[in-house]
């Protein structure tokens, strides 16, 4: 008759030797060479899975089902590992996955897009008519500190007067921008109006920035600064809150999903866009630390540079990765 | 059930158990993050101010890395959890019960912005309360859980009671339950061993009788389930 110990003695030679195999490939084990045989281990895992199922139909003691579980456990999450990091991936993801994304979410971009770009041209159009409504958006000491690092004057363009170098306006360029792209994307939890709120928030105080300082008269200094990194900055935003809005979307309408799972897909999908903002927004951080703030170049060479900038990244998304398509 | 364990099929058609981790456990593995954080942030901090220029850039950058990428390079390794997680014995998996992927990894550790709102991570306090599995916000998004790594280890201390036949038939259950007692004796006082094997006297014939004299027959009862003959 099968009782319990009976079934420990018959196969605790398997299991031992199936918590050797995972301790091996685990590396727990140090110095023993990584020749695991693979099939060798599947084959022990869906024989433990057997007598695991075994054990618990008949009651069989704690310790013996506990023991099972432990040990598929640890094999399931080793058989089923997936590899998703590596050298293959990242081509991949520059080359074909990243571009596409966005254009599989092209109403989402175009949505933030708008979003973005509304409250930027009103709030422009404003400030430039009436100066003195900057006041309601930003404090007096703001505003005349901000005139000042755009002034002609400057010894670099755009620098914080605490800041001493171009290194460390670039450490605070990533870390700010870096972060409001991430709020941009997290706020689409919130049906999306998150996203939208920080989209048009960052847009109207970007707007209202470029109207003072236009009608400063330093349009000059300002925009020959913003045009070349703006080509990144923006369009990473806007990225963003289109991966924020996708899952803002997912909640709202999930269609034949559940609202969970829905959302789940939506952002398993979006999370493409996110590596992407993410690279954008340290080249932008990057230009904008070291090329936009120089005022050793000709307003003229920068707008060149920026409309090449452009050009590059528009033309990557609209058409890399195409004939994958 | 009481119980929040989650069960989740394998292809290979058994059920693993999952135990999702509650606010208790992860407000302190954070905690402990947190303070590793910040002693790294302070360390960086003079390390800077030697260097100046160049060095305060970095360390801009590291306050920035520390922020959003470090739980998220700890949980793709191989122990899937931040020190933090792993001093508490937790670590993140997929619902599935598998390793996190990194994409998982950074879609939870990003949206942990939505958690923290409204503010001192309010959402996601409120929504694993709420919540069976104990889910924040970050990680319905993402389809991860928050689970405790390692299960109790329970073995069988051997007993010194010579195998008693029971008098009746027993169903399975019946017989798991025997056993069960057999393994709780180092735990148990006698008298409270006396009083939960007085229960099951029926097995070993001696219903309505107690004592440490039926206690030693039902433990032979369980020796005999168990297969010693």
């Amino acid at each position: 008759m099968m009782t319990p110990l009976r079934f420990e003695q018959l196969y605790q030679d398997e299991w031992t030797e199936l918590e050797g195999l995972l301790d091996q490939a685990g590396g727990r084990r140090r110095g023993t060479p990584a020749s695991t045989s693979g099939a060798r281990l599947a084959a022990l895992y869906r024989r433990a899975c057997e007598q695991l199922a075994l054990a618990r139909a008949r009651s069989y003691p704690a310790y013996i089902v506990d023991r099972l579980e432990r040990l598929t456990t640890r094999a399931h999450q080793l058989i089923y590992r997936r590899r998703e990091l590596g050298l293959t991936q990242l081509k991949d993801l520059i080359a074909r996955d990243l571009p596409r994304a966005v254009r599989a979410n092209l109403p989402y971009v175009t949505t933030a897009t708008a979003v973005f770009i509304v409250p930027t041209l009103v709030l422009g159009v404003l400030v430039y008519w009436q100066p003195e409504l900057i006041l309601s958006v930003v404090d007096s000491d703001t505003a005349s500190s901000f005139e000042e690092m755009y002034s002609p004057t400057a010894a670099s363009i755009g620098r914080v007067r605490e800041a001493s170098t171009d290194w460390m306006m670039f450490g605070f360029y990533i870390r700010n921008n870096i972060s409001v792209a991430f709020q941009c994307y997290a706020g689409g939890l919130f049906a999306g109006l998150g996203t939208l709120f920080f989209l048009a928030y960052n847009g109207a105080f970007g707007g209202a920035m470029a109207g003072f300082l236009t009608a400063r008269g330093l349009s000059s200094t300002f925009y020959s600064f913003v045009a070349t990194h703006a080509a990144f900055e923006i369009t990473a935003i806007v990225i963003a809150g289109a991966a924020g809005l996708r899952m803002g979307h997912a909640l709202l309408a999930p269609g034949r999903f559940t609202r969970l799972d829905s959302l789940v897909r939506a952002t398993r999908e979006s999370v493409v866009l996110l590596y992407g903002v993410t690279a954008m927004l340290c080249i932008a951080a990057a230009i904008e630390a070291f090329w936009s703030s120089g005022n050793w170049l000709p307003p003229s060479v920068k707008y060149g540079v920026a409309a090449v900038c452009w050009a590059a990244v528009l033309g990557y998304f609209v058409f890399q990765g195409r004939r994958a398509d | 059930m009481l119980d929040t364990a989650i069960a989740v099929e394998t292809p290979e058609g058994i059920l693993l158990e999952l135990r999702p981790a509650g606010l208790n456990a992860r407000f302190c593995a954070f905690l402990l993050d947190w303070a590793i954080r910040l002693a790294v942030m302070y360390a960086a901090a003079f390390i800077a101010a030697f260097i100046g220029g160049i060095g305060m850039a970095f360390w801009i950058i590291l306050i920035f890395a520390l922020e959003w990428f470090y739980p998220v390079v700890f949980e793709l390794t191989q122990s899937g959890a931040t020190p933090g997680k792993r001093v508490f014995g937790l670590k993140v998996v997929m619902d599935s019960g598998l390793p996190i992927t990194p994409a998982a990894s950074v879609a939870r550790n990003l949206l942990r912005v939505a958690d923290f709102l409204p503010f001192a991570f309010g959402f996601g306090i409120v929504n694993m309360l709420v919540r069976r599995d104990c889910k924040r916000l970050g990680d319905l998004a993402a389809a991860t859980v928050v689970v405790y790594e390692s299960r109790v280890e329970t073995t069988l201390a051997p007993i010194e009671v010579a195998p008693i036949a029971p008098t009746m038939p027993l169903a399975p259950e019946e017989q798991a339950a025997i056993i069960a007692l057999a393994a709780r004796v180092p735990t148990l006082t006698t008298e409270r061993l006396d009083e939960l094997a007085a229960l099951a006297a029926a097995v070993s014939g001696d219903r309505g009788r107690t004592g440490p004299h039926v206690t030693r027959r039902v433990l032979g009862v369980a020796q005999w389930v168990l297969g010693h003959r």
